[in-house]
């Protein structure tokens, strides 16, 4: 199943301006679970899909939510950025299989 | 008596719950009126709206300027303030005027001047400032006290005298101080969001965790909400517990939706930090009390040993020009990048540089990979130009996007059929300037050992 069929929001945000922060929401416990316990979901995996150097995969359970916390690659807003606010950077991750 | 006293002396008198209504998270955005009535109609002991925040991008701070339209801010601002003044509410402004630094501070004490004089107001106003002193923050990194917040450079003595403007986020300390002056409203500079509504639950005797949570969750209105929204929220405070309720009865804050709500634009959803400590959310506890309002508890709250100040810097880097165009060539998408490697050195030979300060350009086609950075996978049929030059005056950067616009037009490429132009411009001149372009230099957590001089109060009467 993919991530983008299997949870209710997917967005992406800044945290700060050297900080971007990914939020995936399901709709059921089970699917929370499935989704955490995903190979595709680890940690090295997320940061290849984003060219970053690293990422941090944060569990959520109060919500079903699991948040991932990347570094930007360029501080929002300075010359060569193309998404101060960080709301368009969850296209890498929505063909995810879990 | 002010509005602040004597809710206080009230509030001691008979003790009790304690109501306070945020009125917006982006004010200047917008306040919804009939929700913000129905909030004053609770008669709430507080009023609380931020105005600020780092999202929008470095510009507005550097600059001293809102990112609201004035009219926009003058409408908000007084539907909150003639709604306080005229109901004796006390009223607290965060992070005024976008970037909470002082010309941000004035323009919007200018707003408010505006605001009495038109309504007849008379009142008394605290203001808190939040630019940070330079000697101060050299200080602190020549003494080790200044860390980055994530990737960003180790901060430098001359990355503090080179920043436009410096602020720092208060915290309730600074508030505190700002009531001791007997105001009946609070205009404050840059401000974490939770101390504007925090702070005098905090002076009530509230355990702090609880008002912290609840003022992390009501500071962005009825955002927790099912589908969200920027309708007025009330958060009644009982102690270790509080209530959320938004005043637009058809929205609903469910458990859910509420602790979904603390993902919300944070690195960490299990932990806040404050300048005088962390507020830890790992045991919040949300339970449905009818259908749209929801009972939360569990907020902890550890001061801490060290105050710490988030310091915010916005760098000036010179003057933009930008293009704006499109294309629906196929010959000229395919061949988009090398097209605008070929016309970049040519207009570098026609448009020298400075060598000492060479100007930025950047062509970005959109449709080919450039808004989240990775190549797309088909090719569209059409694509939209953009073209950005940051040069050191206005005159150079427009000189630079001007002779762009004419080579990226008429730029030969081997096939191409469309020999008349490349692009469609959306209208003349395709290229315009677009004012000063500045980046975040500063985005570090500085170590204090006094708060108070670092956010100085000053009052005044209003009208009258």
């Amino acid at each position: 199943m993919k991530l983008i069929d299997a949870a209710r929001v997917i967005r992406s945000k800044n945290a700060g301006p050297t900080q971007v922060t990914l939020d995936l929401m399901f709709d059921s416990r089970e699917m929370y679970e499935r989704a955490l316990a995903a190979p595709s979901l680890k940690a090295a995996v997320i940061a290849q899909r984003f060219i970053v150097a690293e990422a941090e995969i944060i569990p959520y359970p109060a919500a079903n939510a699991i948040k991932i916390v990347l570094p930007r690659r360029i501080i929002a807003g300075t010359p060569g950025d193309t998404d101060v606010y960080g709301a368009q950077q969850h296209r890498p991750i929505l063909d995810l299989e879990i | 008596m002010s509005a602040f006293a004597a809710t206080i002396d009230a509030w001691k008198r008979e003790k009790g719950l304690l109501r306070i209504l945020s009125a917006s998270g982006q004010l200047g955005y917008g306040i919804p009126e009939p929700a913000f009535r129905a909030g004053l109609a609770r008669k709430p002991h507080l009023i609380g709206a931020d105005m600020g925040s780092v999202d929008p991008g470095p510009y507005y701070l550097g600059a001293g300027k809102l990112a609201t339209a004035r009219r926009s801010s003058k409408r908000d601002l007084g539907l909150a303030i003639v709604g306080a003044v005229r109901n004796r509410i006390p009223f607290i402004l965060g992070t005024a005027g976008t970037g909470g630094g002082d010309p941000h501070l004035a323009e919007t004490m200018d707003i408010i001047r505006e605001i009495a004089r038109e309504n007849g107001l008379n009142f008394r106003v605290a203001t808190i400032g939040a630019e940070m002193p330079r000697d101060t923050v050299k200080a602190a990194v020549r003494a080790g006290k200044v860390t980055s917040i994530g990737p960003i450079g180790a901060l430098t003595e001359a990355d503090v005298d080179g920043a436009a403007r410096i602020v720092g986020q208060m915290g309730m300390e600074a508030f505190q101080r700002a009531i001791d002056l007997e105001p009946d409203i609070i205009i404050a500079g840059r401000a974490c969001d939770t101390a504007i509504y925090a702070t005098l639950p905090q002076r009530l005797g509230f355990p702090v965790g609880p008002a912290l949570q609840m003022a992390k969750i009501i500071e962005c209105a009825s955002l927790c909400c099912e589908g969200g929204g920027r309708d007025a929220m009330l958060g009644t405070l009982e102690g270790e517990s509080f209530i959320l309720e938004s005043m637009n009865p058809n929205r609903r804050a469910t458990p859910m939706s509420v602790a979904a709500h603390s993902l919300y634009e944070q690195a960490d959803p299990l932990s806040v930090a404050e300048p005088e400590g962390i507020l830890y959310l790992a045991d919040a506890k949300y339970e449905a009390v009818d259908e749209r309002r929801v009972r939360v508890s569990g907020g902890r709250w550890e001061p801490a040993t060290q105050f710490s100040v988030k310091i915010e810097g916005a760098t000036w880097l010179g003057a933009r020009a930008v293009l704006v165009a499109g294309s629906t060539d196929p010959v000229f998408i395919a061949k988009a990048q090398e097209i605008a490697a070929s016309v970049e050195a040519m207009v570098r030979e026609l448009v020298p540089p400075n060598p000492k300060r060479p100007y930025d350009l950047f062509f970005r086609f959109y449709g080919l990979g450039v808004v989240g950075g990775q190549p797309v996978t088909t090719v569209p049929e059409e694509v939209g130009v953009l073209v950005e030059c940051i040069g050191e005056t206005e005159e150079e950067a427009r000189a630079v996007a001007a002779t762009a616009k004419q080579y990226l037009l008429h730029a030969p490429f081997p096939g191409r059929i469309s020999t008349a132009g490349n692009l469609g411009f959306p209208f003349t001149p395709p290229e315009m300037t677009a004012g000063d372009a500045y980046r975040f230099s500063i985005y570090h957590i500085m170590q204090v050992d006094d708060l108070a001089p670092l956010f100085p109060v000053s009052i005044e009467t209003i009208g009258g």
